[in-house]
This record gives C-alpha cells, sequence and structure tokens, in this order.
C-alpha cells in the first residue's frame, strides 16, 4: 500500500507518495476505492481499460482521472482495483484497473460522492512526486 | 483569528484581509470551541471573500469542517454583481429531509414494529451499488418536474406536493444542460438512499413544546413518524464536479480569485452561472423525486407490517426541506428589499410566518424546520420566525466533531449497533461495519444545536422526536 488515509471531520483524503506521476495517480486512485471496500476473493474479476482525456496540469490531472474512474465504478456497479496508469500524450492517459461487482465486495467505508479541490496538492521534488485529494463521502 | 461574542450565542470574526463581509457564527461558548480548533471558521473566512457576497458569512451551530464551504455555512450573494458557487450547495444537491406522519401510537410499533422493519429491510436500497426503486425511463420526466412526475407515475399522492418545498418542483430546471455522466450515474439511482449519513428512520413524537404548531404540522405525542433523509445520489454529485471544473476554468476570464479551488464561482448573471443554476435545479428535482419514491415506499412497508393499506395508515407528509440548494429570493440588505442568491450548504430554509411562498395551511406558524440528530439520538422538529438573522436559514443536524477514521477506532459497528438495540432501537443497516462511523459520539449534541437555533431566532421548537428503529446504508 502507497498511500495513506487522512482524517477529515466530514470526508476522506488520500495522501501518497511516488517515484512518478503515474505512479502517483494510480496510487491515489487505489487509495480511492480501498477506503470504500475490498473486492471477495470469490468475485469474478474484469478487466477495464479506459482511455481519459485529462488536463495537463498535474492537480487537476488528478481529479480527472480520480473523477473519471468513479463515474465509471458507479455506472458499472463494480469496485475497482490493482489501477496502473499510463500516459499516452500530453492530455490523455490510459487506465487499467481489475472491477468487481459490488455485490462482491467487502465494505469498509461509505461510498465516494465526488473528488474535491480542497486542500488539493501535487507537487514534484528532488525526492519524487506527492499527492494528496479529498474526497466527498 | 479568533471570533468575538456579539450575543448570547452570535460570534463575530471582524472583516480582515481580503474579506468582503465580516463572518458570523452562531453557537454557545461549548460549541465554539470545536469550531475554531476544526478550522470550519477559517472556511466561514474564506467564504467571506466571495464577490458580491452580503452582510456576513454565516455559520449554523451544527457547523463543522468542508470542503471549501463550511458544512452548515450560509452565504447571500447579490444577483446584480454577486457569484453562484458549486460549492455552496455542495455534492449532493437538494440533499435534504422529509417526515411522514401517521396514525399510529408508539404502543402500535411495540406490537407491529418488527414486521414492519423487516419490511423496510427489503424494500429501501441502500448502500453501496443498490439499484434505485423507479425504472430508468421515469428519470427524464423527473428532472423536468421533480415530485410531480413522481405521483404522475404512481408514486405517492398528489396532496404530499403541498408540503414540499418548492413544491418538489425546482424553477428553472433544465435537464438538456447535464451532463451524459449526470443523467449515467442517477439512471440506476431513483428511489435509493445511499450511505454514510443518510437514512430512514421510524421515530415517535417525544415531546410537543408548541402545542397550536403540532396541530398545525399535523403531529402529536406519541405518534409514530418517519423521517427520510438523502439527496440526488450520483446525478447530483456528478453535476457539482462537472460545474466545479467548468468554473474553475471561466473564473480566469471574469479575473475572480478564491482562497480555496472548491470555492470555485461565476457572476450568478453569466452564461456559465445561469447554465449551473438550471443544472442545479433539475438536480434537485431528482432529489424532490428521490425522497417522494422512498416515501411511498415506506407507506407500503408500514401498510404491509399493520396488514392495511397505504391509505389507512395516515402516513400525510408534514413537510419535505432541503439543505443543500442556492436559491434566488428577496430579502432586506441594509434596509432594501434585495434579490440575492442564498448558498445554504447544509443549512435548512426557515421561511418565518406569512410568508408567500409556505403553503396556505402552513402560513400562520411558519415553515416545519426538520433537523435529524445523530444515530440513536433526538430529531427535532422546529418551525421559521420572522427576523431570523440567516437569510431565513437554520440548522440542518448535530453536525460532525469527529472523523470517520476516529469514529471506527473508537469502537466496532457490533458494539454500536448493541447499544442501540439496548435501547429498544431497531437496527437495519446494510453494513454492519460502518455503524460506528455514524455513532452519537461523532456528532454534536443535537439538543444543544437546537438550543443555540431558538436563542438565535433561527427557529423555534415545536417537537423532540425519538428514534424506534433505523434503516441505513
Amino acid at each position: 500500500m502507497a498511500y495513506t488515509v487522512l482524517a477529515h471531520t466530514a470526508d476522506t483524503g488520500i495522501e501518497a507518495t511516488a517515484d512518478s506521476l503515474a505512479e502517483l495517480v494510480a496510487d491515489l486512485a487505489n487509495g480511492m476505492f480501498a477506503a470504500v471496500g475490498r473486492p471477495h476473493s470469490t468475485g469474478e474479476r474484469h478487466t477495464v481499460d479506459l482511455q481519459v482525456a485529462t488536463a495537463s496540469d498535474p492537480e487537476d490531472l488528478v481529479v480527472d482521472v480520480l473523477s473519471e474512474l468513479l463515474y465509471e465504478s458507479e455506472v458499472r456497479d463494480m469496485l475497482f482495483s490493482e489501477i496502473v496508469c499510463e500516459p499516452t500524450g500530453d492530455t490523455e492517459w490510459l487506465i487499467h484497473a481489475v472491477g468487481v461487482d459490488n455485490a462482491h465486495v467487502d465494505v469498509s467505508g461509505p461510498p465516494v460522492k465526488a473528488v474535491t479541490y480542497h486542500r488539493l496538492e501535487v507537487r514534484h521534488d528532488s525526492s519524487g512526486w506527492y499527492g494528496r485529494v479529498y474526497l466527498d463521502v | 483569528m479568533k471570533p468575538r461574542r456579539v450575543g448570547d450565542v452570535t460570534w463575530e470574526i471582524p472583516q480582515h484581509g481580503d474579506m468582503r463581509v465580516p463572518g458570523r457564527i452562531f453557537a454557545s461558548e461549548r460549541l465554539l470551541g470545536p469550531i475554531v480548533d476544526e478550522r470550519s471558521a477559517d472556511q466561514v473566512v474564506n467564504v467571506a471573500h466571495l464577490p458580491g457576497i452580503v452582510e456576513a458569512s454565516l455559520a449554523m451551530p451544527d457547523i463543522h469542517w468542508g470542503y471549501g464551504f463550511p458544512i452548515g455555512g450560509v452565504a447571500a450573494t447579490r444577483v446584480s454583481d454577486g457569484v453562484v458557487s458549486p460549492g455552496g450547495v455542495g455534492f449532493d444537491i437538494c440533499c435534504g429531509v422529509r417526515l411522514l406522519a401517521s396514525s399510529f401510537h408508539a404502543a402500535d410499533f411495540a406490537e407491529h414494529g418488527d414486521a414492519v422493519m423487516a419490511e423496510l429491510d427489503g424494500r429501501i436500497p441502500r448502500g453501496i451499488g443498490k439499484g434505485g426503486i423507479a425504472p430508468a425511463s421515469l428519470v427524464g420526466p423527473v428532472l423536468a418536474s421533480g415530485a410531480a412526475a413522481a405521483v404522475g407515475a404512481g408514486y405517492g399522492w398528489e396532496e404530499d406536493l403541498a408540503r414540499c418545498e418548492e413544491t418538489g418542483t425546482s424553477v428553472g430546471a433544465d435537464p438538456g444542460v447535464l451532463s451524459e455522466k449526470a443523467i449515467g450515474r442517477g439512471n440506476a439511482q431513483l428511489g435509493s438512499l445511499g450511505a454514510g449519513n443518510h437514512f430512514l428512520e421510524v421515530q415517535a413524537v417525544d415531546e410537543v413544546f408548541d402545542v397550536a404548531a403540532a396541530e398545525v404540522f399535523g403531529i402529536a405525542e406519541n405518534m409514530v413518524v418517519v423521517m427520510i433523509h438523502c439527496g440526488s445520489r450520483g446525478l447530483g454529485h456528478q453535476t457539482c464536479t462537472d460545474h466545479v471544473r467548468l468554473m474553475g476554468d471561466a473564473m480566469r476570464r471574469y479575473d475572480i480569485t478564491v482562497p480555496d479551488r472548491q470555492l470555485a464561482c461565476v457572476p450568478i448573471r453569466s452564461p456559465e452561472g445561469e447554465r449551473y443554476l438550471a443544472a442545479m435545479a433539475a438536480a434537485s428535482n431528482f432529489a424532490w423525486a428521490n425522497r417522494h419514491i422512498l416515501a411511498h415506499e415506506a407507506r407500503a412497508a408500514f401498510a404491509a407490517g399493520f396488514g392495511m393499506s397505504p391509505e389507512d395508515t395516515g402516513m400525510r407528509l408534514v413537510f419535505d426541506v432541503a439543505h443543500n440548494l442556492a436559491k434566488i429570493e428577496t430579502h432586506d440588505v441594509s434596509g432594501e428589499p434585495t434579490r440575492v442568491c442564498v448558498h445554504r450548504k447544509g443549512a435548512t430554509r426557515a421561511l418565518g410566518p406569512a410568508h408567500p411562498d409556505l403553503p396556505d395551511d402552513l402560513r400562520a406558524m411558519g415553515q416545519p424546520v426538520l433537523i435529524p440528530g445523530s444515530m440513536g439520538t433526538a430529531s427535532w422538529v422546529l418551525r421559521g420566525l420572522d427576523e431570523n438573522p440567516a437569510f431565513a436559514s437554520a440548522a440542518h443536524g448535530a453536525g460532525r466533531v469527529m472523523s470517520r477514521k476516529k469514529a471506527k477506532a473508537q469502537s466496532g459497528g457490533r458494539e454500536v449497533r448493541h447499544a442501540l438495540e439496548e435501547q429498544g432501537i431497531s437496527v437495519r443497516p446494510r453494513s454492519v461495519g460502518l455503524l460506528s462511523e455514524e455513532a452519537p459520539y461523532a456528532y454534536k449534541d443535537v439538543d444543544e444545536v437546537v438550543d443555540v437555533c431558538q436563542r438565535a431566532g433561527l427557529a423555534a421548537r415545536v417537537a423532540r422526536l425519538r428514534p424506534l428503529g433505523v434503516v441505513k446504508g
């Protein structure tokens, strides 16, 4: 697990560090879904590949990717895990995930309503990438 | 900056820096402590930066730390030169509370309660990934007409509509401006409760404080009532997401800067502002109808549990009121009637007596104001007052004081369930593990919140309700 769940009075925060922006986005996304639940080992695993158009700014990019994953998980009625992100252009990302039907999920937190810009932070320095995002639950 | 006391339960943060108005918090001394400590007072300050805000950035006694706006925040912005901010409404557009009366007494529920709770358990979709009661084909009509479309499809009763804020249909709704994603999220969720702090609760009227108002509202001591708390589900969440993103870009064109990106806003009278208000109204129609459909199902559950028809249950609607909306209203600003956009983010509209927007039968008493407590504690019915000092707004709940993470660390879901059942409260969770996140210790004392509402002139007590059964996600 390369992320940390942050306490917030009303909501939930996810914080992560990574060597690359792609790993950071994936860690934050995996953290977002892990805050909701874990798939049963018996649940059928579906491979999900998504092409996502994003902003080039790293903060907006994080919100764009997580919001897209949230939308897809809701309309597919699935929980995602094992998310891997791969840039395919300046503003295009390919996202791979494993989806398991929500009927086969051990729920550990309330569903995420949305990804917020509140206290959003994504930065890069000599030690790598750092990201923090708060989720409305 | 620490708030300074300016009244019995009123605290002010003086205008400083780029604030356009002061901040004003309604709280007792005890409630104020966590408000300052957890930084929600800072969010009151941030909201005071919005262009066109008038009088003050206001906070209800149940205020707590949110994202952008505090939960429990109220901000009125001039229509002529002010802004509208989706963050001032929140992701759960038109989240609100509905209260149903009944012909049953608490003693009747003791006899039939297990059957009713089993029916509710089976009928109320809730929690992660649970589809709604209504078909996707009803979503289009609902977005245009709200609860009226639900009644037209056979959910609920025609007479219910008069007892809904806006008669359950928001003015200015344009479903055509909603994104495909928003409609996609809503299609499978019409008639569903959701999770988190949303609930359906069977309650009994514990004590009446204002007999005349209670009579007009249609409630009496020992009556069984049903309270439903939920909103616009994924459709509303996506609508807010879409517009915060759009406004974040548009703000640069309007040369607007805000201290928190979640406060993204545009002029009310701009194409982006008008588009948001039309989308928000359509999403609020989804929410009015969502609560309406759940109420229909609750009537069916009681009818099955008691072995009678839904009509014989006497489950009339007391009122349905939102606590996450932005509405164009007329209020006195510096002594002048002024058109303002009142953002209520976790704050209940509370119209006083004689207000023309109230139904005829409620006008003498003012609007019912519904304040749910935390799970296992009292909920309250209040009434709106003349001279409300917060643009006709009051609290919307107990208000969290503890993060979900900390609440879960304090005790397990099974312990919380056991404690509730020890009090005689029947609990029907979809996920037992999540009960501890909503445990009473994670919230403020709702009785103290209501006391501040009364002392501040936000609303007056009518009746206290005690829980008998809880249905949660």
